[in-house]
């Protein structure tokens, strides 16, 4: 199962049918309250809710788990030493210590990790990326900060398009990922190529946006409409992030 | 008798790259409302440079200009061009900027101030007039050359501009998605230039021809009279059309 960069899932469900600044406004709150927990119970009941929340929005399984085993692993690896390095009191088998206060607080990074990726997957995978900024313009997100994102998608892709086109020439004039002097010397000049054509595209693309009156301003053709629906989501998730957030507050 | 005054009015216009690499030297042609002109010329002859200008992307360094009524050199006026002049850039990749078809098309007329619905209206009949109804959601990665091609002349159409600059429209066509361009192209009745390297295209679409070199305009005249000029083809990096190719024997060019 590998991760690709790719265009967003965007599946019908009920969330994906909300308002979506309602549904952004709520899962800020609820990744805001993810970051806050201290306690790796509630953080496991943060996670829960998170996939709870990915289901109902219909999230590809397959797809969300793969960019779950990219980031779970990564933060699993660091947290892992906490287990041999953190304080008493410890369990023992043999020769091995392991500090109880090292695993939950290995736990509550792994999960929190865990319950923000899933959420953060679920606000982007609801709506088209388009409409899902001009949500956030809406809700104040400056909208320089939008544009620049809106033109990093669009073009981050085709960046990753040219680079299989330079990698599939470069296999095709013998290079195989030589890992000597000579192999980093032709990665730098492919590196370095790349850039100077990304700079010179992000030329001829402000000219392009300048040509069709482009002046700084984000306008979307997102028009938006609040419903009982959509307030209900919005209640009931930062019902459930807030709940949680009493709940890791007392158990501290 | 009444004389329609010229849409475009270039006179004496100069233009320099950074490193006093002159792009454009001493450019002066007219252009009528409704008149289809090709631009032909080698690569760097200054082409590209021209429209950017006619535009009011690049700021001129010498010379006039008049544009739909506009000078592209005064910052109010500039303003108003995106509503009047419409540029098909080369690479349509630069062009398509959002992360799907429609919201790119409506891109422009968004930024004229016009109203979502309408603006939506406006990509939406953009769309269909190119062939493309159907392609809204679509992104512009996942559209093959033709397609992204027509889609970029779909967001330049929806500002219903006065003027259409397309620069080498043909590159990464294939023959029928060329041949159905070409019959757009010759369906839109708006004031033409075309710079391309694909000189039959400038025949099938233009009855006047402009040939630059090195920023400077060398000849002015008609299309099929100058592309068969061998002499003149090949002084400038170019080649008689094949469909020319037995006029091409003893004809001479026309010097501006």
């Amino acid at each position: 199962m590998r991760a690709r960069l790719t265009t967003l899932p965007t599946p019908d469900s009920w969330i994906a049918r909300r308002d979506p600044r309602w549904r952004l406004a709520a899962l800020a709150l609820f990744t805001l309250v993810i970051v806050c927990l201290q306690t790796w119970q509630a953080a496991a009941v943060a996670c829960t809710l998170a996939l709870v929340l990915a289901l109902v929005a219909r999230l590809p399984g397959r797809w969300l788990l793969a960019r779950l085993a990219i980031v779970v692993p990564f933060i699993g690896l660091f947290a892992l030493w906490l287990l041999f390095l953190g304080p008493a009191p410890t369990w023992t088998w043999g020769p091995m210590r392991l500090s109880q206060p090292g695993l939950a607080a290995a736990l509550l990074l792994c999960f929190k990790a865990a319950a923000l990726l899933t959420v953060v997957l679920v606000g982007l995978a609801t709506a088209p990326l388009p409409q899902t900024l001009a949500a956030a313009h809406a809700l104040r997100v400056p909208g320089l900060l939008v544009q620049v994102t809106l033109l990093a998608y669009r073009y981050v892709l085709l960046f990753v398009q040219e680079w299989r086109r330079v990698r599939i020439a470069l296999r095709t004039r013998g290079y195989h990922r030589h890992t000597g002097l000579q192999g980093y010397r032709t990665l730098g000049h492919v590196a370095g190529t790349m850039l100077v054509r990304s700079y010179e595209r992000a030329e001829r693309v402000t000219q392009a946006m300048q040509c069709r009156g482009f002046d700084g301003r984000l306008r979307t053709l997102a028009v938006f409409g609040t419903s009982a629906a959509d307030v209900v989501l919005f209640v009931a998730v930062t019902a459930g992030a807030l709940g949680m957030g009493v709940w890791d507050w007392l158990l501290r | 008798m009444s004389v329609t005054p010229p849409c475009i009015v270039v006179e004496q216009l100069h233009y320099r790259y950074p490193g006093d690499q002159v792009a454009l030297d001493k450019v002066s042609f007219e252009i009528a409302p409704g008149e289809s002109v090709g631009l032909v010329g080698p690569n760097g002859a200054g082409k590209t440079t021209l429209f950017l200008c006619l535009a009011g992307v690049l700021a001129r360094h010498g010379g006039r200009l008049q544009v739909a009524g506009l000078d592209p050199g005064e910052r109010e006026q500039r303003r108003q061009l995106p509503a009047q002049v419409g540029i098909v850039f080369q690479n349509s990749d630069d062009q398509l900027i959002s992360p799907t078809v429609l919201e790119d098309v409506a891109f422009g007329p968004l930024n004229l101030g016009l109203p979502v619905a309408e603006a939506r209206q406006r990509a939406v009949a953009a769309l269909e007039r190119v062939g493309l109804a159907g392609f809204e959601q679509r992104t512009p990665l996942h559209l093959s050359g033709g397609e992204k091609r027509r889609a970029a002349l779909a967001g330049v159409l929806a500002m219903q501009p006065e003027i259409l600059l397309l620069d080498e429209p043909s590159i990464h066509l294939d023959p029928r998605g060329r041949r159905e361009f070409i019959k757009l192209i010759n369906s839109l009745a708006v004031t033409k230039i075309i710079a391309a390297h694909d000189l039959e295209l400038i025949l099938q679409t233009c009855r006047r021809a402009l040939v630059l070199d090195h920023g400077r305009l060398i000849a002015d005249g008609r299309a099929r009279t100058l592309l068969a000029d061998a002499a003149l083809m090949e002084a400038h990096g170019l080649e008689v059309p094949h469909s020319l190719s037995h006029h091409a024997e003893g004809n001479r060019h026309h010097d501006v």
